[in-house]
């Protein structure tokens, strides 16, 4: 159920300052500082997001108010005629489907102009489409300066209209202008409308609220009704039509008998029988008003049959006794007030009870209702006495006797009164047996709560628990029978044998902790190569002698390979396996020259000049194989050292200025001419 | 007046002993002397703590289920007084206590003879796997070969050995 109230419109600026708006919010919202020398592709983004920027604002400010009007079609038809009277249906839905034209011509130009900044190849390039798409943006809006103006007139006079619920309780006091309607609307509400004895003193609809049966009723001051055709009705007169139309209100239409108001009476009823179509179906009461200037029997049997004609009119309207349908009051003098009051909201309720019965939701309700009639059950001849149990009988019989209950307070006052007298909580205590009132509970027994063991039917759960302790002791014997038997325990040269092997492990870890620990952060060794002072043959003998293996055959094979000092010389220069092939190479040059003399291949060397690389053999303990792989090691250390431009400092392919200062420029002093030329 | 358990290591906590935090959530949590307090107050876990007695039932070094301990449960539902189940709980309690010590005892029994027999069978795979640590397998393969030449190797061996254990 939607509320008609108008007035959360937000305000809809002119075209001018909405522009200013609109792009005073992307300078503020969107970076402002772009350079020259940024990536192409930042500088795009930077302006793409300016106008994307602008196309949003100028997006969700239309929508805003797109959304904010309400729709002609959407709202209630009092309210959708009430806005085609007073703004003119046709000019409202253009001015909003102008905006939401310009809406949707924004964000297709804001997409055309972001695809252009995409490819835009330069600063100036993107900025100047940039300009041209908030250009056109404005341009656009600029042109809706006519409908944002009249937008805003609406909304102004929307936020005014009186907010009236057209489903609720309503009273409708309509008329000839100057008839007594306001002054009714303020004699009936606490509303203070504008009473003057001019025509049209009201000019639009005005609401005001009273109480009636505790329920909340809505009276509805309606501008006067002249007699005439509707085409030729005017604004002020159409708001009272519509209201007439459109609402389901107890229509109270005012005659003035005394006709000061300016039209006779028989131009009243003629008024009265020409809007009768519009009271079908409505509560209609005839209401004469002013009978304090003219009362209703003065009037003349004409005038007497134009009451009765429209009373008779207004009953067949609204279905009800013509009777009931004309009444008479004075706002001047407050009489018949209430009384039109209470027949009005009378009516109207009754006629809103019928609508509703008469309705389908009727049957909704009555799906969801039951009301019970208990029916007396089948032997209800037999009396239902009510039961007194013979314990409160006795209490009671004794009480009529005049014997008095002996209550604690009794027992206090004998005992020295309060503050004295301690009451006994454990006389009342409710046990099986009364004598164990008194005794004192064990709290704590061996180490255990006795509370954590009370169990009413501990007999029972101990006696099982004794069974399954003679299971689980027998189970447990032979578990441990046969444990006892699975394991073999160890001999005695075997217990000796383990802690040989457990000390050998201990020896082994403990050495290699050491060698660890001494290894620091050097290369390690491999064995290989390592030094061969401890590789004796006593150690070999020793060494594996402990395992049980026997050495003397090893030993024999090494003292029968090794070598005198004597042969060694000899038989050097064939042996050395490193240099055989140079040797080829001097035999096929030099014939029978000494070998050791040349040393290089290539002649073109001189021979006085220092070799880079030695071609001695490497010393036996470096752990390097031969010469080539001693002097490969020495490359590779070099090339180690070499100190790269790791922290790129200027280096000599840079471009440098020598001098900062030269002397000759900025010493001496100066004579005629200018400071740069010397 | 009750013995309450130590929220920590589950020790009895005599009345006038020990201290009680309660949280903002009326928890209490009550312990037994200041050690278990810093414990918690250090947010340790008492099944990780080896010395509590949650730790030791979860690791099964302990009883941990058991009917006894079903029977000496707290609780929450007030019997009313009757002096006769008084009598025979008072009677239960040493039952239930003697039978549950007999029990945690053949638990610590079983345990003692499993790891026993987990210990043997773990001596005997070190001498099979690492004897060559004191003896060269060849030693031992000659001496599954020939007895007259293994008697000889052995000696010198165990010979080896002994010199090795004075150092
Ligand atoms: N004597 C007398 N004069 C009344 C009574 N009720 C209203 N008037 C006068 O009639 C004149 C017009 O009253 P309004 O209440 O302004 O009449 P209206 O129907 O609201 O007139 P419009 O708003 O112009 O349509 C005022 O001067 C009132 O004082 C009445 O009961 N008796
Ligand atoms: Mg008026």
């Amino acid at each position: 159920m939607p509320t008609y109230n108008f007035k959360s419109i937000q305000v809809v600026p002119p075209a001018k300052d909405f522009i200013d708006i609109v792009l005073s919010k992307t300078q503020r919202q969107t970076p402002t500082v772009v350079h020259n020398g940024w990536q192409i592709t930042r500088i795009r983004s930077f302006y793409m997001r300016k106008v994307k920027h602008t196309q949003t604002t100028w997006h969700d400010k239309l929508t805003q108010i797109l959304d904010d009007f309400p729709k002609v079609e959407d709202i209630h038809p009092f309210y959708g005629d009430l806005l085609n009277v007073l703004y003119d249906r046709d000019h409202y839905k253009l001015a909003l489907g102008q905006l939401n034209t310009a809406r949707n011509l924004i964000d297709k130009l804001a997409q055309d102009y972001i695809r252009l900044v995409k490819y835009g190849d330069s600063l100036y390039r993107c900025k100047e489409l940039k300009r041209a798409a908030l250009g056109r943006m404005c341009t656009l809006m600029k042109k809706q300066d006519a409908s944002l103006k009249y937008l805003e007139q609406v909304r102004q006079h929307m936020s005014r209209l009186p907010s009236i619920d057209p489903a609720g309780r309503s009273l409708l006091l309509c008329g000839y202008p100057n008839v007594g309607k306001s002054s009714l609307m303020n004699r009936l509400t606490r509303a203070d409308v504008e009473v003057q004895p001019y025509a049209f003193t009201t000019k639009a609809l005005y609401v005001g609220h009273l109480d009636y049966k505790y329920l909340r009723w809505q009276v509805l001051d309606t501008p006067g009704i002249l007699d005439r055709p509707l085409e030729e009705r005017n604004t002020i007169e159409m708001q009272s039509v519509t209201a007439l139309a459109h609402l389901r209100a107890s229509v109270l239409y005012l005659v003035d008998v005394s006709e000061q108001c300016g039209y006779t009476l028989a131009q009243q009823a003629a008024l009265f029988h020409s809007i009768k179509p519009l009271f079908t179906g409505k509560p209609v009461i005839v209401v004469a008003n002013k009978v304090d200037a003219r009362p209703l029997d003065n009037l003349g049997p004409e005038e007497q049959a134009l009451m009765q004609g429209m009373a008779s009119e207004a009953a067949r309207a609204s279905g009800a006794d013509p009777a009931d349908c004309l009444m008479s009051m004075s706002a001047l003098s407050e009489t018949g007030i209430a009384e039109v009051k209470t027949a009005a909201c009378e009516r109207l309720l009754a006629h809103r009870v019928e609508a509703k019965v008469a309705g389908k939701r009727i049957t909704d309700v009555l799906n969801r209702m039951h009301v019970a009639l208990p029916k007396p059950r089948a032997g209800a001849a037999k009396p239902r006495p009510p039961v007194i149990p013979p314990g409160v009988a006795e209490a009671r019989a004794r009480r009529d006797a005049g014997e008095k209950r002996r209550t604690e307070r009794d027992a206090q006052e004998e005992a020295g009164g309060a503050g004295v007298y301690s009451a006994d909580m454990r006389k009342q205590y409710d046990l099986k047996d009364p004598a164990w009132r008194y005794d004192i509970m064990p709290e704590i027994f061996e180490g255990h709560n006795i509370a954590d063991f009370v169990d009413p039917d501990i007999d029972a759960k101990l006696a099982e628990l004794e069974r399954e302790e003679e299971e689980l002791a027998a189970a447990h014997d032979a578990e441990m029978a046969a444990l006892a038997e699975g394991v073999e325990e160890l001999g005695s040269d075997e217990e000796a044998d383990l802690a040989a092997i457990r000390k050998k492990k201990k020896e082994l870890v403990t050495a290699h902790r050491i060698r660890k620990a001494a290894a620091g952060n050097r290369p390690v060794m491999p064995a290989k190569h390592g030094s061969r002072g401890d590789k004796t043959v006593g150690r070999m003998r020793e060494s594996l002698g402990a395992l049980g293996i026997d050495t003397s055959a090893a030993e024999a094979r090494l003292r029968s390979e090794s070598r005198g000092r004597k042969r060694a010389r000899s038989a050097a220069r064939g042996g050395e396996g490193g240099d055989s092939e140079m040797a080829d190479a001097d035999g096929g040059a030099a014939g029978g020259a000494p070998a050791k003399k040349r040393v290089h291949s290539s002649k073109s060397r001189s021979m006085s000049r220092g070799r880079a690389l030695s071609t001695a053999p490497p010393t036996p303990s470096s752990g390097l194989k031969d010469a080539a792989q001693r002097n490969k090691a020495v490359k590779m250390a070099d090339r180690g050292q070499r100190l790269r431009n790791k922290a790129a400092r200027a280096g000599e392919g840079d471009r440098v200025i020598q001098t900062k200062m030269p002397k000759h420029l900025f010493s001496g002093k100066r004579g005629m001419g200018k400071t740069d030329r010397r | 007046m009750r013995i309450d358990k130590c929220w920590f290591c589950s020790s009895a906590i005599y009345p006038g002993h020990g201290i009680t935090f309660v949280r903002n959530d009326a928890t209490a949590f009550k312990f037994c002397r200041s050690k278990c307090h810093k414990n918690f107050k250090m947010k340790r876990n008492p099944r990780k703590v080896r010395w509590t007695k949650a730790y030791r039932k979860l690791a099964g070094k302990e009883l941990a289920e058991d009917a006894t301990f079903e029977m000496e449960r707290r609780r929450n539902r007030p019997e009313k007084y009757d002096r006769e189940l008084v009598k025979k709980t008072v009677q239960a309690v040493e039952k239930i206590s003697g039978i549950r010590k007999k029990r945690q005892d053949r638990h610590h029994e079983r345990r003692m003879a499993r790891a026993k027999a987990g210990q043997v069978a773990q001596d005997k795979a070190a001498l099979e796997q690492q004897i060559h640590l004191i003896r060269a397998p060849a030693s031992l393969r000659a001496k599954a070969k020939d007895a007259p030449a293994k008697e000889k190797v052995k000696v010198a061996a165990e010979q080896r050995a002994g010199d090795a254990m004075q150092e």
